[in-house]
């Protein structure tokens, strides 16, 4: 589905990533980790094309990731963070940004497709009249996952999605991400989230230093960000 | 010319208005502000280049030429748009060419109409008025457009994960621009915006103590006045607009991403 092949991207002089090389299948639930600085989110930002790799290719599907298929990729693939951007100020405009964009125009959802979605995700159908500002971290996090799904996002490229949530959101997150079959790209450093992902990439200094199938029991002390 | 030209100032009277000037520096040096040698200079500089335009102005309505009035005009674009480019952190080489094209079409936009079809002097290119009213035109271009680049790739640089989740959500560059845009022509138009309502207000705006002095009547020199600041507020706004939409074809890479050699440092 995600395919890197010996991707390198340089910011001036210096390498942030080097050499990666790695795919993700599809409906596979992958993660990275490593200290904080050690590239893991520059390789989820590279693949939607926020990086163009010096040397290397990304493919996405069959293809390489080029400028003509970049919209689509990004159309297909939602990238959340700790703090994702809902870029309005009521949480209903947020949710309905992307429709007003000529890509997915006169698609707008109705509002039973919203309210369930804010139902899986364990929110309340008021927040939709909050000011965002006025929002949890979890409730943030929460709406640009509602908003990736009703866009119909199949791929989730998620950065310590679950770090800042209380356990009653993560436990919807997590409930939300295994009862659906999505291909996720993570970077983590939640054992609760690792225990939903079947791929464990270490990385160090921009290179990949393992690829594991258990999560490395040093990886529960390891505690940085990207 | 007007019958009731203003009265010359004899260059007797010049030494007099240029010993004023030991009153603001005696101040500034009892107040030890150590800035005597900035003010000396200053005025020395203003004398210089106020002298030089005084030469090349007479100069231009001697000659009265469509090609040098034009030229000239074209001229006052191209510095303006190198102060653009160096007072919002760009690199003049990266953006020279859609600034020019941006700063061009506006400011003639309005010269056309308000010199060209409102005024209709005789000629059309007459220096007098062309030189001047598009001096006023570019002067203000210059400030607002400073002010909506500068704006406009800071805040995009400064959001850039902000930026890169509207291109997700499938945005294209334009869409994901807009916002930013709208914030950068906002801030450019504001200071004229507020100029604009409480003029009269406070003081005699300088074209109209001008043309006054000059021998216009009120009516006359309010008339131009009012001319004036509809021609710069509109010529700002399309000059922001066009520049920023302008700008979003050489400042962005192939991904739609910001490109990062197009600041200064």
């Amino acid at each position: 589905m995600v395919r890197f092949d010996t991707v390198t991207v340089s910011y001036g002089n210096t390498s942030i990533i080097q050499d990666i090389t790695f795919g993700v299948e599809e409906f596979e639930r992958v993660v990275l980790y490593g200290k904080s600085g050690s590239g893991k989110s520059t390789v989820l930002t590279t693949i939607v094309g926020a990086h163009i790799p010096e040397s290397g290719t990304v493919y996405f599907g069959e293809e390489a990731v080029n400028k003509r298929n970049i919209g689509e990729v990004r159309r297909t693939v939602s990238c959340i963070g700790q703090e994702p951007v809902l870029g309005a100020e009521k949480t209903r405009d947020a949710l309905l940004l992307p429709f007003s964009y000529r890509a997915h125009r006169g698609k707008a959802p109705p509002d039973e497709q919203i309210n369930r979605i804010l139902h899986d995700l364990q929110l309340d159908h008021e927040i939709l009249e909050k000011d965002v500002s006025f929002l949890s971290s979890g409730e943030k996090q929460r709406i640009a996952i509602a908003r990736a799904l009703l866009l119909d996002k199949k791929i989730f490229l998620l950065d310590e999605v679950t770090s800042a949530l209380d356990i009653e959101s993560k436990r919807a997150v997590l409930q939300l991400f295994t009862s659906t079959p999505y291909t996720i790209i993570s970077v983590s450093h939640d054992p609760d989230w690792f225990k939903i992902c079947s791929r464990f990439i270490k990385i160090a200094n921009g290179m990949i230093v393992e690829i594991t199938a258990t999560p490395d029991p040093a990886m529960y002390a390891v505690n940085g960000e990207d | 010319m007007s019958d009731m030209e203003a009265i010359n100032i004899s260059y007797r009277a010049m030494i007099i208005l240029y010993a004023l000037i030991t009153v603001p520096v005696l101040i500034c040096f009892f107040l030890k502000l150590g800035n005597v040698k900035q003010i000396l200079i200053a005025v020395l500089r203003m004398t210089v280049q106020l002298a030089a335009m005084g030469l090349y102005l007479d100069f231009l309505f001697r000659f009265n030429n469509i090609w040098v009035n034009f030229g000239w005009v074209i001229l006052m674009i191209a510095i303006a748009n190198i102060t653009v480019n160096r007072n919002s952190g760009l690199r003049t080489a990266r953006m020279f060419l859609t600034v020019m094209l941006g700063l061009t079409i506006s400011a003639f936009f309005v010269i056309v109409i308000f010199i060209f079809i409102a005024i209709r002097p005789e000629p059309f290119y007459d220096a007098r008025y062309l030189i001047p009213i598009s001096g006023m035109v570019i002067g203000n271009c210059m400030r607002a457009n400073t002010i909506a680049l500068e704006r406009f790739y800071a805040s995009i640089k400064k959001n850039e994960r902000e930026f890169l989740t509207y291109l997700l959500m499938g945005a294209t560059l334009r869409e994901a621009a807009l916002p930013y845009i709208r914030e950068s022509v906002k801030s450019a138009l504001a200071p004229h915006l507020a100029t604009l309502a409480t003029l009269g207000l406070v003081s005699l705006p300088g074209m109209m103590t001008g043309q006054i002095l000059g021998g216009s009547t009120p009516i006359v020199a309010i008339k131009y006045q009012i001319g004036i600041m509809i021609a710069i507020f509109t010529a700002i706004t399309v000059t922001t607009v066009l520049n920023l939409l302008l700008s979003l074809k050489v400042a962005f890479n192939e991904y739609s991403i910001l490109k990062r050699d197009i600041f200064r440092n």
